[in-house]
Protein backbone atom coordinates (compact mmCIF):
# COMPACT_ATOMS: atom_id res chain seq x y z
CA UNK A 1 0.00 0.00 0.00
CA UNK A 2 1.32 3.65 -0.72
CA UNK A 3 0.65 6.67 1.09
CA UNK A 4 -1.58 8.09 -1.61
CA UNK A 5 -3.46 4.70 -1.24
CA UNK A 6 -3.39 5.37 2.64
CA UNK A 7 -5.21 8.48 1.80
CA UNK A 8 -7.59 7.26 -0.69
CA UNK A 9 -8.93 4.32 1.78
CA UNK A 10 -9.38 7.39 4.57
CA UNK A 11 -10.98 9.79 1.73
CA UNK A 12 -13.42 6.60 1.18
CA UNK A 13 -13.62 5.88 5.00
CA UNK A 14 -15.00 9.31 5.79
CA UNK A 15 -17.29 9.49 2.64
CA UNK A 16 -18.60 6.05 4.50
CA UNK A 17 -18.96 7.32 7.83
CA UNK A 18 -20.82 10.36 6.33
CA UNK A 19 -23.24 8.42 5.13
CA UNK A 20 -23.85 6.07 8.30
CA UNK A 21 -24.68 8.94 10.69
CA UNK A 22 -26.63 6.60 13.09
CA UNK A 23 -26.19 8.68 16.51
CA UNK A 24 -29.21 9.65 17.69
CA UNK A 25 -29.63 13.04 19.75
CA UNK A 26 -31.04 11.01 22.97
CA UNK A 27 -28.29 8.81 22.66
CA UNK A 28 -25.73 11.79 22.76
CA UNK A 29 -27.64 13.55 25.54
CA UNK A 30 -27.87 9.56 27.64
CA UNK A 31 -24.13 9.46 27.13
CA UNK A 32 -23.12 13.30 28.52
CA UNK A 33 -25.84 11.95 31.48
CA UNK A 34 -24.05 9.08 32.18
CA UNK A 35 -21.17 10.74 33.75
CA UNK A 36 -18.51 9.08 32.53
CA UNK A 37 -16.21 7.95 35.00
CA UNK A 38 -12.63 9.11 34.53
CA UNK A 39 -10.51 5.68 33.43
CA UNK A 40 -8.52 6.62 36.56
CA UNK A 41 -11.15 5.77 38.93
CA UNK A 42 -11.07 2.39 38.94
CA UNK A 43 -7.33 2.52 39.62
CA UNK A 44 -7.72 5.24 42.07
CA UNK A 45 -10.32 3.49 44.02
CA UNK A 46 -8.22 -0.05 44.65
CA UNK A 47 -5.24 2.34 45.19
CA UNK A 48 -7.58 4.18 48.01
CA UNK A 49 -8.71 0.98 49.32
CA UNK A 50 -4.68 -0.17 49.57
CA UNK A 51 -3.89 3.18 51.31
CA UNK A 52 -6.15 2.32 53.89
CA UNK A 53 -5.06 -0.73 54.63
CA UNK A 54 -1.68 0.21 55.09
CA UNK A 55 -2.80 3.36 57.37
CA UNK A 56 -5.03 1.08 59.42
CA UNK A 57 -1.74 -1.14 59.87
CA UNK A 58 0.34 1.48 60.24
CA UNK A 59 -1.93 2.55 63.56
CA UNK A 60 -1.55 -0.77 64.77
CA UNK A 61 2.18 -0.78 64.63
CA UNK A 62 2.00 3.15 65.83
CA UNK A 63 -0.55 1.69 68.86
CA UNK A 64 1.38 -1.15 69.71
CA UNK A 65 4.99 0.10 69.46
CA UNK A 66 5.62 -0.35 73.08
CA UNK A 67 5.94 -4.27 72.62
CA UNK A 68 8.82 -4.18 69.86
CA UNK A 69 11.52 -4.25 72.65
CA UNK A 70 15.13 -4.65 70.71
CA UNK A 71 16.43 -2.49 68.36
CA UNK A 72 16.14 -4.68 65.59
CA UNK A 73 11.83 -4.90 65.76
CA UNK A 74 12.43 -1.10 66.69
CA UNK A 75 13.86 -0.80 63.17
CA UNK A 76 11.93 -3.24 61.62
CA UNK A 77 8.74 -1.10 62.92
CA UNK A 78 9.78 2.03 62.02
CA UNK A 79 10.76 0.96 58.24
CA UNK A 80 7.45 -1.11 58.12
CA UNK A 81 5.46 2.41 59.20
CA UNK A 82 7.87 4.95 56.65
CA UNK A 83 6.88 2.53 54.13
CA UNK A 84 3.09 1.81 54.70
CA UNK A 85 2.30 6.12 55.01
CA UNK A 86 4.78 7.54 52.57
CA UNK A 87 4.27 4.85 49.36
CA UNK A 88 0.87 4.85 48.96
CA UNK A 89 0.70 8.84 49.63
CA UNK A 90 2.82 9.24 46.71
CA UNK A 91 1.09 6.81 44.57
CA UNK A 92 -2.05 8.70 45.29
CA UNK A 93 -0.73 12.03 44.49
CA UNK A 94 0.70 10.58 41.23
CA UNK A 95 -3.10 8.98 39.95
CA UNK A 96 -4.61 12.47 41.41
CA UNK A 97 -1.85 14.19 39.44
CA UNK A 98 -2.93 12.23 36.42
CA UNK A 99 -6.20 13.06 36.80
CA UNK A 100 -6.52 16.37 37.21
CA UNK A 101 -4.23 17.20 33.87
CA UNK A 102 -6.08 19.69 31.94
CA UNK A 103 -7.63 18.45 28.63
CA UNK A 104 -8.37 21.96 27.56
CA UNK A 105 -5.08 23.37 28.97
CA UNK A 106 -2.39 22.96 26.83
CA UNK A 107 -1.80 21.72 23.45
CA UNK A 108 -1.26 18.17 22.67
CA UNK A 109 2.07 18.18 22.31
CA UNK A 110 2.14 19.93 26.02
CA UNK A 111 -0.92 17.75 27.27
CA UNK A 112 1.66 14.56 25.86
CA UNK A 113 4.77 15.83 27.75
CA UNK A 114 2.80 16.08 30.96
CA UNK A 115 0.63 12.85 30.89
CA UNK A 116 4.25 10.71 29.74
CA UNK A 117 6.40 12.19 32.79
CA UNK A 118 3.16 12.00 35.28
CA UNK A 119 3.21 7.95 34.19
CA UNK A 120 6.74 7.68 34.15
CA UNK A 121 6.59 8.98 37.65
CA UNK A 122 3.44 6.71 38.95
CA UNK A 123 5.52 3.58 37.01
CA UNK A 124 8.64 4.45 39.68
CA UNK A 125 6.85 4.32 42.25
CA UNK A 126 5.07 1.00 41.12
CA UNK A 127 8.46 -0.25 40.96
CA UNK A 128 9.87 0.90 43.91
CA UNK A 129 6.63 -0.64 46.04
CA UNK A 130 7.52 -4.34 44.43
CA UNK A 131 10.68 -4.15 45.67
CA UNK A 132 10.13 -2.60 49.43
CA UNK A 133 7.44 -5.41 49.47
CA UNK A 134 9.89 -7.91 48.50
CA UNK A 135 12.74 -6.36 50.99
CA UNK A 136 9.87 -6.45 53.77
CA UNK A 137 9.94 -9.72 53.89
CA UNK A 138 13.16 -9.79 55.77
CA UNK A 139 11.82 -8.15 58.98
CA UNK A 140 8.22 -8.06 58.74
CA UNK A 141 7.62 -11.90 59.80
CA UNK A 142 9.76 -11.37 63.07
CA UNK A 143 7.28 -7.99 63.35
CA UNK A 144 3.89 -9.76 63.23
CA UNK A 145 4.85 -12.05 65.30
CA UNK A 146 6.12 -9.84 68.35
CA UNK A 147 2.92 -7.75 67.80
CA UNK A 148 0.39 -10.51 67.06
CA UNK A 149 1.78 -12.92 69.44
CA UNK A 150 4.16 -11.73 71.34
CA UNK A 151 6.89 -13.86 70.56
CA UNK A 152 10.44 -13.47 69.40
CA UNK A 153 11.61 -14.57 65.97
CA UNK A 154 15.01 -16.68 66.80
CA UNK A 155 16.57 -17.71 63.34
CA UNK A 156 18.56 -20.60 64.68
CA UNK A 157 15.21 -22.33 65.71
CA UNK A 158 13.33 -22.70 62.95
CA UNK A 159 11.84 -25.80 61.42
CA UNK A 160 13.91 -26.70 58.07
CA UNK A 161 10.65 -25.98 56.63
CA UNK A 162 10.18 -23.10 57.60
CA UNK A 163 13.82 -22.25 56.51
CA UNK A 164 12.86 -23.29 53.02
CA UNK A 165 9.74 -21.41 52.73
CA UNK A 166 12.14 -17.89 53.20
CA UNK A 167 14.83 -19.23 50.79
CA UNK A 168 11.69 -20.13 49.05
CA UNK A 169 10.49 -16.64 49.02
CA UNK A 170 14.08 -14.79 49.02
CA UNK A 171 14.54 -16.21 45.57
CA UNK A 172 11.31 -15.95 44.21
CA UNK A 173 11.48 -11.96 44.94
CA UNK A 174 14.73 -12.08 43.17
CA UNK A 175 12.84 -13.37 39.69
CA UNK A 176 10.01 -11.26 40.35
CA UNK A 177 12.13 -8.20 41.15
CA UNK A 178 14.45 -8.66 37.85
CA UNK A 179 10.97 -9.28 35.71
CA UNK A 180 9.53 -6.22 36.98
CA UNK A 181 12.49 -4.08 36.38
CA UNK A 182 12.76 -5.32 32.61
CA UNK A 183 9.19 -4.39 31.93
CA UNK A 184 9.63 -1.41 33.72
CA UNK A 185 12.99 -0.12 31.66
CA UNK A 186 10.91 -1.25 28.38
CA UNK A 187 8.09 0.71 28.98
CA UNK A 188 9.73 3.94 30.39
CA UNK A 189 12.54 3.55 27.52
CA UNK A 190 9.46 4.01 25.15
CA UNK A 191 8.15 6.78 26.93
CA UNK A 192 12.02 8.34 27.46
CA UNK A 193 11.48 8.42 23.45
CA UNK A 194 9.13 9.83 22.88
CA UNK A 195 9.45 12.30 25.47
CA UNK A 196 13.00 13.06 23.35
CA UNK A 197 11.28 13.55 20.51
CA UNK A 198 8.46 15.58 21.89
CA UNK A 199 11.04 17.97 23.24
CA UNK A 200 13.10 18.16 20.01
CA UNK B 1 -25.15 26.99 29.65
CA UNK B 2 -25.97 26.06 26.61
CA UNK B 3 -28.49 23.59 25.37
CA UNK B 4 -27.95 20.44 25.01
CA UNK B 5 -30.19 19.89 21.92
CA UNK B 6 -27.16 22.18 20.39
CA UNK B 7 -24.80 19.92 21.63
CA UNK B 8 -25.84 16.79 20.35
CA UNK B 9 -26.70 18.32 16.96
CA UNK B 10 -22.79 18.91 16.95
CA UNK B 11 -21.93 15.48 18.03
CA UNK B 12 -24.24 14.18 15.32
CA UNK B 13 -22.96 16.41 13.03
CA UNK B 14 -19.22 15.45 13.69
CA UNK B 15 -19.71 11.97 14.80
CA UNK B 16 -17.42 10.84 11.94
CA UNK B 17 -14.40 13.05 13.12
CA UNK B 18 -14.79 11.52 16.77
CA UNK B 19 -14.92 7.98 15.26
CA UNK B 20 -11.60 8.71 13.53
CA UNK B 21 -10.18 10.28 16.36
CA UNK B 22 -10.62 7.40 18.49
CA UNK B 23 -10.27 4.38 16.06
CA UNK B 24 -6.38 5.57 15.98
CA UNK B 25 -5.82 5.72 19.49
CA UNK B 26 -7.49 2.52 20.30
CA UNK B 27 -6.99 -1.62 19.23
CA UNK B 28 -10.75 -2.80 19.79
CA UNK B 29 -14.21 -1.58 19.37
CA UNK B 30 -14.35 -2.14 22.79
CA UNK B 31 -11.71 0.21 24.21
CA UNK B 32 -13.03 3.09 21.25
CA UNK B 33 -16.92 3.00 22.24
CA UNK B 34 -15.45 3.42 25.82
CA UNK B 35 -13.24 6.11 24.21
CA UNK B 36 -15.94 7.59 22.49
CA UNK B 37 -18.09 8.06 24.76
CA UNK B 38 -14.93 9.65 27.48
CA UNK B 39 -14.88 12.34 24.89
CA UNK B 40 -18.56 13.08 24.39
CA UNK B 41 -18.07 13.93 27.51
CA UNK B 42 -15.09 15.75 28.13
CA UNK B 43 -16.62 17.82 25.26
CA UNK B 44 -19.87 18.39 26.80
CA UNK B 45 -17.85 19.24 29.81
CA UNK B 46 -16.04 21.65 28.39
CA UNK B 47 -18.88 22.69 25.53
CA UNK B 48 -19.66 26.10 27.47
CA UNK B 49 -15.93 27.38 27.01
CA UNK B 50 -15.84 27.26 23.55
CA UNK B 51 -15.56 30.90 22.58
CA UNK B 52 -15.25 30.73 19.00
CA UNK B 53 -11.81 31.87 18.85
CA UNK B 54 -11.42 28.82 16.60
CA UNK B 55 -13.23 26.67 14.34
CA UNK B 56 -15.22 24.44 16.07
CA UNK B 57 -13.80 21.00 14.65
CA UNK B 58 -10.50 22.82 15.10
CA UNK B 59 -11.70 22.62 19.29
CA UNK B 60 -13.14 18.99 18.79
CA UNK B 61 -9.64 17.77 17.93
CA UNK B 62 -7.86 19.03 20.16
CA UNK B 63 -10.71 17.97 23.15
CA UNK B 64 -10.37 14.24 21.54
CA UNK B 65 -7.09 13.96 21.09
CA UNK B 66 -6.07 15.32 24.51
CA UNK B 67 -8.61 12.76 26.00
CA UNK B 68 -7.44 9.85 23.97
CA UNK B 69 -3.57 10.81 25.20
CA UNK B 70 -4.73 9.92 29.25
CA UNK B 71 -7.29 6.71 27.56
CA UNK B 72 -6.34 3.38 29.39
CA UNK B 73 -6.80 0.52 28.09
CA UNK B 74 -9.35 -1.82 30.15
CA UNK B 75 -9.76 -4.77 29.85
CA UNK B 76 -13.24 -4.98 31.02
CA UNK B 77 -16.34 -2.79 29.72
CA UNK B 78 -16.97 0.40 32.27
CA UNK B 79 -20.30 -0.01 33.74
CA UNK B 80 -21.16 3.24 33.38
CA UNK B 81 -20.67 2.97 29.55
CA UNK B 82 -23.94 3.60 27.44
CA UNK B 83 -24.51 0.96 25.48
CA UNK B 84 -24.51 1.75 21.63
CA UNK B 85 -22.77 -1.26 19.69
CA UNK B 86 -25.95 -1.34 17.39
CA UNK B 87 -26.08 1.73 16.82
CA UNK B 88 -22.72 3.19 16.15
CA UNK B 89 -20.74 2.97 12.92
CA UNK B 90 -20.87 -0.75 12.35
CA UNK B 91 -21.30 -0.53 8.95
CA UNK B 92 -22.28 -4.25 9.28
CA UNK B 93 -24.99 -4.64 6.93
CA UNK B 94 -23.82 -3.27 3.55
CA UNK B 95 -20.02 -3.92 4.29
CA UNK B 96 -17.90 -3.39 1.87
CA UNK B 97 -15.28 -6.46 2.53
CA UNK B 98 -12.04 -4.54 -0.04
CA UNK B 99 -12.55 -1.74 2.00
CA UNK B 100 -12.57 -3.58 5.88
CA UNK B 101 -9.62 -4.73 4.72
CA UNK B 102 -7.76 -1.47 3.29
CA UNK B 103 -8.57 0.11 6.61
CA UNK B 104 -7.63 -2.30 8.96
CA UNK B 105 -4.12 -2.03 6.73
CA UNK B 106 -4.15 1.78 7.16
CA UNK B 107 -5.14 1.20 11.02
CA UNK B 108 -2.77 -1.14 11.53
CA UNK B 109 0.29 1.12 9.14
CA UNK B 110 -0.55 4.25 11.55
CA UNK B 111 -0.41 2.35 14.67
CA UNK B 112 2.94 1.55 13.93
CA UNK B 113 3.13 5.46 14.85
CA UNK B 114 4.02 6.59 18.19
CA UNK B 115 1.37 8.51 19.82
CA UNK B 116 2.37 12.17 18.91
CA UNK B 117 3.10 11.05 15.20
CA UNK B 118 -0.15 9.26 14.89
CA UNK B 119 -2.08 12.76 16.13
CA UNK B 120 0.05 14.36 13.47
CA UNK B 121 -0.92 12.03 10.57
CA UNK B 122 -4.39 12.10 11.72
CA UNK B 123 -5.07 15.36 10.76
CA UNK B 124 -2.91 15.08 7.63
CA UNK B 125 -4.92 12.28 6.34
CA UNK B 126 -7.76 14.46 7.44
CA UNK B 127 -6.20 17.05 4.77
CA UNK B 128 -5.72 19.57 7.16
CA UNK B 129 -3.18 22.59 6.80
CA UNK B 130 0.28 22.76 8.53
CA UNK B 131 -1.17 25.90 10.47
CA UNK B 132 -4.45 24.13 11.78
CA UNK B 133 -2.29 21.08 12.53
CA UNK B 134 0.24 23.42 14.49
CA UNK B 135 -2.78 24.52 16.52
CA UNK B 136 -4.28 21.64 17.39
CA UNK B 137 -0.78 20.05 18.02
CA UNK B 138 1.11 23.08 19.67
CA UNK B 139 3.77 22.49 17.49
CA UNK B 140 5.27 25.11 14.95
CA UNK B 141 4.19 25.17 11.54
CA UNK B 142 7.86 24.39 10.28
CA UNK B 143 8.46 21.42 12.92
CA UNK B 144 5.07 19.99 11.30
CA UNK B 145 6.39 19.99 8.00
CA UNK B 146 9.71 18.10 8.99
CA UNK B 147 7.92 15.59 11.01
CA UNK B 148 5.33 15.08 8.50
CA UNK B 149 8.18 14.23 5.90
CA UNK B 150 9.84 11.72 9.14
CA UNK B 151 6.94 10.20 9.29
CA UNK B 152 6.11 9.56 5.26
CA UNK B 153 9.29 8.17 5.28
CA UNK B 154 9.16 5.98 8.87
CA UNK B 155 5.23 4.44 6.67
CA UNK B 156 7.00 3.86 3.57
CA UNK B 157 9.81 1.56 5.01
CA UNK B 158 6.91 0.05 7.41
CA UNK B 159 4.82 -0.22 4.13
CA UNK B 160 8.10 -2.14 2.13
CA UNK B 161 8.39 -4.19 5.44
CA UNK B 162 4.75 -5.78 5.61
Amino acid sequence: MELEELQANWVAMSQELENQKKLTNEIIVKMTRNNYRNKFSKLTNYETVGAVICYILTGFIVLNFGKLDTLYLKLSGVLTIAFLTVLPTLVLRALKRIRNLDILQGSYKENLIRYTKEKNRLLQLQQIAIFVSFLSVLFTPALALKLLRDKTLILSQLRPEQGMAIVFVLLLMVFVSRWGYRSYKKLTNSAETLLRDLEE
Amino acid sequence: MRNSDEFADLIREHQGLLYKVTAIYTNNEQDREDLFQDVVYQLWKYFDTFRNESKITTWMYRVAMNTAITHLKKSKRNPHTEPISDSLLHASENKDEVLEERLRLLHRHIKQLNTLERGIMLLLLEEKPYQEIAEITGLNPSNVGTRISRIKEKLRKNMVKS
